[in-house]
């Protein structure tokens, strides 16, 4: 068997299993341990197209960043061990049917396109993806700079306590005293 | 069946467990782990289809590269309103988000 296949299989199914427990189980941090399973799988799959810096950068901001902020949300809201009410069976046989018909549908969609013939796979270099993005493609990168920072202060606005808010009511009680 | 379609049979069973996880759990947190699953497996289509068509030009790469961007500063942002609506609601269920409901 080579190479490349092998790691095709084992990415896909790594990929795949993650996925499902990402979204199956029930504690929510067994959930966020298979959307970072999942994602190893996915930067497995660009290792095999070629695409290692991608690959690198997957890993870096989703498993590392967004994964650790997943963990961080759940310890500052939910309780782990709260009693949690148990699914519904038809809410839950109703999403498997509209991913199963969306799967259909999409598969189809798939089957009758037409794609052009290629057996290679093509190394992307990343100065040659580098070079695009700041000749090219410069005004989305540009763009996408300004989205991360205003995402970054709203993210630290939202999440903020009020000041106004955590000032004691005591104190207001305390003045009108004689 | 190609080395294409395979690829983009994995995206697409990504993306339905995704889409599954998406309108099935019932917790914010884990609608947005359903979320970026789908964000996931669309970009790894995108990778795909640009690598194994052989053309020359990398803009699979650099589509790839912009939606890890917008999914990284979608779960920034989602994250902090979780907390946020922790603090006022107690609660990040979503059932029990419906204030609005008339």
């Amino acid at each position: 068997m080579n190479w490349n296949g092998f790691l095709f299989g084992a990415s896909a199914a790594l990929a795949l299993i993650g996925g499902l427990f990402a979204v199956g189980l029930k504690n929510i941090f067994h959930n966020i341990l298979g959307f970072a399973l999942s994602l190893v799988g996915v930067a497995g799959l660009f290792l095999t197209l070629g695409s290692d810096f991608l690959a690198i950068v997957l890993l870096l901001v989703y498993v590392g960043a967004l994964g650790i902020a997943m963990v961080y949300a759940v310890m500052l809201s939910q309780p782990l061990d709260t009693p949690r009410t148990p699914r519904s069976l038809p809410k839950v046989l109703g999403s498997a049917l509209l991913a199963a018909v969306v799967a259909m549908a999409l598969w189809l969609v798939i089957r009758g396109a037409r794609f052009p013939e290629w057996n290679g796979v093509l190394q992307v270099t990343p100065q040659f993806t580098g070079w695009r993005l700041l000749t090219d493609y410069v005004l989305a990168f540009e763009l996408i700079s300004i989205l991360l920072v205003v995402a970054m202060i709203g993210a630290v606005m939202v999440a903020r306590r009020d000041p106004a808010k955590r000032r004691p009511p005591a104190g207001g009680g305390a003045k009108a005293a004689p | 069946m190609s080395w294409l379609h395979a690829y983009l049979l994995v995206a697409l069973l990504l993306f339905c467990i995704g889409l599954y996880g998406l309108v099935q759990r019932r917790s914010l947190i884990g609608m947005l782990i359903a979320l970026e699953l789908m964000l996931a497996a669309v970009s790894l289509n995108v990778v795909a289809i640009t690598s194994l068509s052989g053309s020359s030009s990398s803009v699979g790469q650099v589509v790839a590269l912009i939606l890890i961007g917008v999914a990284a500063a979608e779960g920034a942002i989602a994250l902090s309103l979780f907390v946020a609506i922790q603090r006022e609601v107690q609660s990040i269920n979503v059932e029990d988000l419906s204030e609005l409901k008339g």
